[in-house]
């Protein structure tokens, strides 16, 4: 009898792993050649063991998607602004990646100093907001924390210039929509910048502050991810809503993605390697419409 | 005789109906001027307010000058240093400073209006909730020429708030703690200047 149990146990334990391999192994990135690949973590900053697991398995899943670079949405650094503060949360977790040439993209978040921003492996240049492009993909990486008129005007302009051609992602830590207990939207941030969003086309909107994953149905067209579990976690601190296509709340999780063409491909991994989320968007180029997400 | 009494009877109340037309013409042309004196008067502080901003900024960079440049580094340290040279060397050029050295008695007055104006009432809700989470410790020990310290939280402020509010030099940035509002200088974390109960409180 006791060993019937135990062998129901085993049996269960090995369907278990294959749903979640499975979940991991459904998925491909297409590693096209001039594809733009990258990870996206936040509110990660804290130096202790969960974000080093998933700094872990950021190595081990760049075995078999080698991502370029990494975007962080906010909370950098939770500790402080010492250099053992940099050291602890930030160069000796990910100094696998650093030592591999993975760059790091930062944007500020609330318990972040704005000093930051000149801590090179941050590639901020003394910049609170600033842009860059890899590819066919521009990004604009912004300060949600202090959104004044000067850079409403400066994130117009640029994302005005940048036309229509390439993908346009904005980034930064207070999330425009959320189903975070804790947080929840920055509605009074998302009436600023909504709109402008709208009017230029911008295509997928990345942010943190809420500490668990959550991709939002297009909202006007734009897609948008929080990231927030990359070291902090609020277990349970979903409240998936109408505007929630999923969500993970129960282990710290980062993101992949992959711009091939008109295609941005996107998994969300846990820190013990489970994929939790995957998809693909696809982009018709337009100067206010989204695209077609395929799950 | 009746029509004489007739007469002067129409005569005082017709008298008596232009003066409380011109009281109340004035009392009205009173109550417009009221917010039109108070906007100038609000004006002509935050106009005072950046120029004493103006004056803090000419001696931060002054100070700042005289210290190795701060650039994009890969050395967490030389951020440290730079941070704390600064902060020394700007409490050595302002051995006096003081709360009021910029937020005025009347720019405190023009804050106040300006806040309640972005945070109150039901249509600001979002701009209060905006604000509030994971928001700076209200009760942080906060002094001029002290250091804001880097282990708590900043409160994001919102942009209706930062629309309302003169803008500011790159070098200094205006933070929110409880109802307190403060200047910093970006760089050396120092605080500038600190003006207390100018926020709404919390409804």
């Amino acid at each position: 009898m006791r060993r019937r149990g135990v062998l129901s146990l085993v049996l269960l334990a090995v369907v278990t792993l294959v749903v979640s391999a499975s979940g991991a192994a459904d998925f491909a990135f297409p590693l096209q050649a001039n594809s733009v690949r990258l990870a996206a973590i936040g509110d990660m900053g804290t130096g202790e063991q969960p974000q080093i697991d998933v700094a872990q398995q950021m190595v081990k899943s760049r075995k078999a998607f080698p991502f370029e670079f990494v975007i962080t949405l906010g909370d950098n650094i939770y500790t402080g602004s010492q250099p053992s503060d940099f050291e602890k949360a930030f160069a000796v977790p990910y100094k696998l990646l650093l030592d591999a040439g993975v760059q790091f993209y930062a944007t500020l978040g609330n318990h972040d100093t704005t000093n930051e921003r000149f801590y090179k492996p941050f590639n901020m240049n003394g910049a609170n907001y600033y842009t860059y492009k890899k590819g066919h993909v521009r990004f604009f990486a912004l300060d949600s924390n202090y959104m004044d008129p000067k850079q409403t005007a400066w994130i117009e302009t640029q994302l005005r210039e940048a036309g229509n051609g390439d993908w346009k992602i904005c980034y930064f830590h207070h999330p425009l929509y959320s189903s975070g207990r804790y947080h929840g939207p920055a509605i009074d941030l998302r009436k600023v910048l909504e709109p402008l969003f709208v009017k230029y086309g911008v295509d997928v909107v990345f942010s943190g502050h809420d500490h668990v994953f959550e991709r939002i149905r297009p909202q006007k067209g734009i897609y948008y991810f929080i990231e927030g579990a990359s070291g902090s976690l609020r277990a349970g601190n979903l409240a998936p809503s109408a505007i929630t296509a999923k969500g993970f709340d129960t282990d710290r999780s980062f993101m992949m993605i992959e711009f091939a063409g008109d295609d941005m491909y996107f998994q969300t991994t846990s820190r013990t390697g489970v994929a939790v989320d995957s998809g693909v968007i696809h982009r018709t180029i337009r100067p206010a419409s989204g695209g077609v997400a395929h799950e | 005789m009746r029509t004489k009494r007739w007469i002067r009877c129409r005569g005082v109340s017709g008298l008596v109906a232009l003066f409380l037309c011109v009281v109340a013409t004035r009392l009205l042309a009173g109550q417009g001027a009221a917010p039109s004196k108070e906007r100038a008067d609000d004006a002509a502080a935050f106009k005072e307010f950046s120029a004493r901003v103006q004056a803090y900024v000419k001696v931060q960079q002054t100070v700042e000058s005289s210290l190795p440049a701060l650039k994009p580094t890969d050395l967490p340290e030389m951020i440290t240093a730079h941070q704390q040279a600064l902060a020394r060397k700007i409490r050595e050029a302002r051995p006096r400073a003081k709360p009021g050295d910029i937020f005025t008695p009347a720019a405190r007055e023009a804050f106040r209006h300006a806040s309640r104006a972005a945070l109150e009432g039901p249509r600001s809700a979002n701009s209060r909730a905006y604000m509030k989470p994971g928001a700076a410790d209200s009760t942080m020990l906060l002094v001029v020429n002290g250091i804001y310290p880097d282990t708590e939280p900043i409160t994001a402020l919102s942009p209706a708030l930062l629309t309302a509010f003169p803008p500011l030099p790159v070098e200094v940035a205006y933070r929110v703690v409880g109802r307190t509002l403060i200047v910093i200088d970006v760089k050396s974390r120092l605080v500038v200047d600190v003006a207390r109960l100018i926020l709404p409180p919390a409804s």
